[in-house]
């Protein structure tokens, strides 16, 4: 198991630059933005977040599948005797659900809930765990308005390190509740039909 | 308060005048009993009753509880408005089983 | 709501004050310093008051008020301490303390029958800022003070009246007064509604002084007069006759105690009280059964006997009089002794509890691998005790609704005038116990419920008259237990829902297709969609559209259902279903393929061996018809089905249905693990569960899964 140790966030003289919208909330709240993210593989590509709402990552276990759910919710782990959902971000991407490698693993994070709930603990399903990055916010650019194969939304930025491109998702969006729940309900009538 | 005694058929009568009050209990008291022990049934007529207080009831219902302990029938008959009265304010017609004429 | 957690805290802190109070007069020097007394006594009524104000106490708030007026008197030197001021500043505290008994007992309403004693403590408060020291002359008129708390016959009397008990003295005639010109002067004060005159002092004729009184009265008085000026009617006799005031609305005890008090024989005395209507033989009965059966150091008293034994009173009021005597001792053993918890640390009290069973379970499955007899029977007690340590702490969770029940007189109560109907509560299983959790959450929509019976079922008093209905309009909360869950019912008799109206509207909307056919119950239920609402005029309660489909959710939130059914004219009923308990579950579980799923053992009547034919919904249960669904399809989980299956027969209510599964794996106890809000479409499962092995399996919902049965399947009525 690796444990990401969560330092600090250094300070950065504000820019004009243009992040997803929680970067930029966090931006007007004076927030220190995230310069350290954690990247991953999802089917040869690669993805980052950022390490603030990371708490740990697990080696795929066994898993219990929740019926009736859409594809991108894979089911339910025991963390240390909390029952916790594992989304497949595969699948919540749309394209196909991942394939269970001997580098699969979990990233468990914390999500704030919709405005009554309070904050969720959920599992991300990935191919690989690279390394956790530092990436400056001069290095991070806006999201392309096309090119990209996911929803623009899900796309916090675009950040350069090492010469390459990473992918810097936009964690409140795709784990969002709300839309889930949506995907939820029309999967489950569909079963029920 | 005077009393005039009469008998007519089985049942002896007795009418009260005046005022059925403590200057006359005493009295009163005395001359009911008597006419009551005279025979069966006593009918007692109180039209002439003018006033009546506390002690004149108390008479009244002592004759009743005497009648009814020597087997005897006492009918009180032509009760006067303020006997009304009083028997009204004291819910007194279930105790004495008599009708009460109410004038209008 | 947290209302009654506060309240409780209220209550608590105010008998904290009252006995802090109370032992500051106790022991203040008269002679020497007092002021450190009687500041504490003064920050006692202070606080008292003020906490009071914030929960709309008004009764408690006035009365402290004018204790706190007198004691500011006190501290600033205006007013100085004697010993009859102590005194009437303990009775207050006595006062205050039958106050608070009676918010813990939930009337949260001045109890009319307190007042006349609060209002004569307050008058003789009055009289002392006033600076008068007053002498009691009332001591010859008034009651013997209550010893503490009588909890006995605590019902008010029905009687709106007073009862004026009256003995004249034998020389009363002679000493120039009439009985009854008193009795005339007393019905300027207001009407006698019922007298009986008590001539049974009377001696035989010739033993009768004329000029003597032996007669008595006992008389039942509509008057809105106070105890000072009716006792003030008598006041040219009080030396002459034994005069006995009862208030209004007085317990039957003051009556007791007053057949008690007079010469004549009580029996007798019962026939009269009953008679000019001051109680009802029933009232009395009660009483004095209750009485008789205490034994305590009084002579055991044969009224009751007397009562009973004489054919007055017929037996069934005897059995409604002991019924009523255990409900107020059970009242009174609940509210003795009781510790406040933090409620957080009754939370971890649960989750460890739910880790020690989860521990315990695993130690049981690597004692029944290893084969190790002496093992397995160590395992096998641990697992004894847990459970019943598991049931000891889930016991601590679960409270009465009642308490959530009665906080809604007072909203019916203000409701019904808002809207200016007349509209009563019936409450009903107030009893019932549930999982504080719930009972913490289900206030709101309950509310919700309520309000919008209140507006949109009852009709106005008009209508209901021109219906034949009466005027007044009845809502009723309702709650009992049913195979594993607690059902609250929230019924009105209004005018019931209009299938038409509600169908049009969802219609318009673009809720339903217009060409489905829909039943009775789903119709209702459109009513639960968002969104949605028929009212015509949108009152400020409800009827803006957001109420019931929140309601509904916060009540699935609590993995429960709602359900609504409603006959038109005569009124509606929304039933909710809530699961007992939060925390801790005995289940079944079942297998089928590589998924486990756990059953309520509550809900499953028996398990059968049987191999299906494809095609089949229904088997022949011993000569009943048995709908079944196939887990593995319901829940599209592929693979092939084994050839030995198994059918869980499932009974809820009177409905039954089977479950096909592949494996019956056994009973298993466990903690139930909320299932993340991700999860709330799929109605079928209620929560999970972690299993001795580490693995999650899922809560099967019971009601959800019929649900879905009785949609699908074909139900054949056995001939």
């Amino acid at each position: 198991m690796n444990n990401v140790a969560i330092s600090a966030a250094s300070d950065l003289a504000p820019q004009a630059v243009t992040y997803g919208s929680s970067a930029i909330v966090a931006l007007q709240s004076g927030a220190a933005l995230p310069s350290q993210f954690l990247t991953f593989m999802l089917s040869e590509e690669q993805y980052a977040i950022g390490i603030l709402h990371i708490k740990e990552i697990i080696e795929y276990g066994s898993l219990a599948t929740v019926p009736m759910m859409p594809p991108c919710v894979r089911g339910v782990i025991n963390l240390r005797g909390a029952v916790v959902p594992v989304l497949d971000l595969s699948a919540r991407f749309g394209r196909a659900p991942s394939v269970i490698g001997k580098r699969s693993c979990i990233v468990i994070v914390e999500v704030a809930g919709g405005e009554d709930e309070d904050k969720q603990v959920l599992g991300m399903l990935v191919d690989a765990v690279n390394a956790v990055v530092e990436i400056a916010a001069s290095d991070i650019e806006p999201a392309p308005t096309f090119g990209t194969h996911i929803r623009p939304d899900f796309i916090a930025g675009i950040g350069k390190f090492n010469g390459r491109f990473v992918i810097l998702l936009d964690i409140e969006y795709v784990l969002s509740s709300e839309e889930i729940i949506e995907l939820a309900r029309g999967s489950v009538a569909t079963h029920l039909s | 308060m005077s009393e005039t005694q009469a008998e007519q058929g089985s049942a002896s009568q007795l009418a009260l005048s005046g005022e059925l009050t403590i200057y006359h209990a005493a009295e009163v008291k005395q001359q009911v009993l008597a006419a009551l022990r005279t025979g069966p049934v006593l009918e007692l007529d109180l039209s002439g009753v003018t006033e009546i207080d506390t002690a004149g009831l108390q008479v009244l219902m002592l004759a009743k509880q005497t009648a009814q302990a020597e087997q005897r029938e006492l009918r009180l008959v032509q009760h006067s408005t303020p006997v009304v009265e009083v028997f009204q304010m004291l819910d007194l017609g279930a105790f004495f089983g008599d009708a009460l004429l109410i004038h209008a | 709501m947290n209302l009654d957690e506060a309240l409780q805290t209220f209550i608590t802190e105010s008998r904290e004050l009252l006995e802090e109070m109370e032992n500051a007069l106790l022991n203040v020097d008269l002679a020497g310093d007092q002021s450190e007394a009687i500041n504490a006594i003064f920050r006692a009524a202070h606080t008292i008051k003020g906490s009071a104000g914030l929960f709309s106490l008004d009764h408690i708030v006035a009365f402290t008020h004018v204790v706190e007026s007198l004691l500011d008197g006190v501290r600033d030197g205006t007013v100085s301490l004697n010993d009859e001021m102590i005194v009437l500043l303990l009775s207050c505290c006595d006062y205050l303390s039958e106050l608070t008994d009676a918010l813990a007992a939930g009337r949260l309403e001045a109890d009319p029958d307190m007042a006349p004693q609060g209002e004569m403590l307050l008058a003789q408060l009055r009289r002392h800022i006033e600076g008068g020291a007053e002498e009691s002359s009332e001591a010859a008129l008034v009651l013997p003070p209550e010893p503490g708390v009588e909890r006995i016959d605590q019902e008010p009397g029905h009687s709106d009246y007073w009862h004026i008990s009256l003995r004249f003295g034998r020389e009363v005639l002679q000493n120039g007064m009439d009985p009854i010109a008193f009795l005339r002067y007393l019905t300027k004060l207001g009407r006698i509604v019922g007298i009986a005159t008590v001539p049974d002092a009377m001696p035989p004729a010739d033993e009768m002084d004329a000029e003597l009184c032996y007669l008595g009265f006992e008389i039942a008085f509509d008057s809105n007069a106070d105890r000072d000026a009716i006792a003030g009617v008598f006041e040219f006799v009080q030396d002459d006759a034994e005069i006995r005031i009862i208030p209004p609305h007085s317990k039957v005890s003051h009556y007791v105690d007053l057949i008690r008090a007079l010469p004549e024989q009580g029996a007798r005395l019962g026939e009269i009280l009953v008679r000019c209507g001051s109680v009802t033989a029933h009232e009395l009965a009660g009483a004095l059964q209750q009485q008789s059966e205490r034994s305590e150091a009084e002579v055991p008293q044969q009224l009751g006997s007397i009562l009973v034994d004489g054919g007055n009173v017929p037996p069934v009021v005897v059995e409604a009089a002991l019924a009523k005597q255990k409900q107020v001792s059970e009242q009174k053993a609940q509210e003795s002794r009781s510790i406040r918890v933090d409620s957080d640390k009754l939370d971890r009290l649960i989750d460890l509890v739910g880790e020690l069973i989860i521990a315990g379970a695993r130690t049981s499955m690597v004692g029944q691998h290893l084969q190790n007899s002496e093992l397995q029977e160590c395992t096998s007690a641990l697992s004894g005790l847990v459970e019943e340590v598991r049931d000891a702490a889930l016991e601590l969770r679960m409270v009465k609704i009642g308490a959530t029940f009665n906080r809604f007189q007072r909203v019916v109560h203000d409701v019904a005038r808002e809207l200016g109907k007349d509209i009563g509560l019936i409450v009903d299983g107030e009893d019932t116990e549930l999982d504080k959790t719930v009972v913490e959450k289900i206030g709101d929509p309950l509310l919700h419920l309520v309000r919008n019976a209140m507006d949109h079922g009852i009709e106005a008093a008009g209508q209901r008259l021109a219906n034949g209905k009466p005027a007044k309009g009845m809502i009723k909360l309702n709650a009992f237990h049913e195979s594993g869950s607690i059902v609250i019912q929230v019924s009105d008799d209004g005018g019931g829902l209009r299938k038409d109206k509600i169908l049009a509207k969802a219609i318009e909307r673009g809720l339903i297709d217009p060409e489905r056919k829909l039943s009775d119950s789903e119709i209702y239920n459109l009513i639960f969609e968002a969104g949605f609402s028929t009212a015509e005029k949108i009152t400020n309660l409800s009827g803006r559209g957001v109420g019931m489909d929140v309601v509904k959710r916060n009540i699935q939130a609590l993995r429960g259902s709602v359900d609504i059914s409603s006959d038109e004219g005569k009124g509606t009923t929304v039933t909710v279903r809530l699961p007992l308990t939060l925390a801790i579950i005995d289940g079944f579980l079942v297998q089928v393929g590589s998924s486990v799923f756990v059953i309520p053992l509550d809900m499953i009547e028996e398990c059968i061996e049987y191999a299906t034919e494809p095609g089949q919904d229904y088997c022949n249960l011993r000569g009943q018809v048995l709908p079944f669904v196939r887990l593995r399809e319901l829940f599209r989980l592929g693979g092939a089905p084994t050839r030995r299956e198994s059918i869980v027969v499932l009974k809820l209510g009177n409905q039954r249905a089977g479950l096909v599964v592949d494996t019956l794996l056994g009973e298993f106890q466990t903690v139930i693990k909320p299932l993340s809000p991700l999860f709330s479409e799929v109605r079928c499962i209620s929560g999970s569960t972690i299993l001795g092995s580490g693995e999650v399996a899922l809560i099967l919902d019971v009601a959800a899964l019929m649900h879905s049965v009785s949609g699908k399947g074909k139900v054949v009525l056995a001939a």
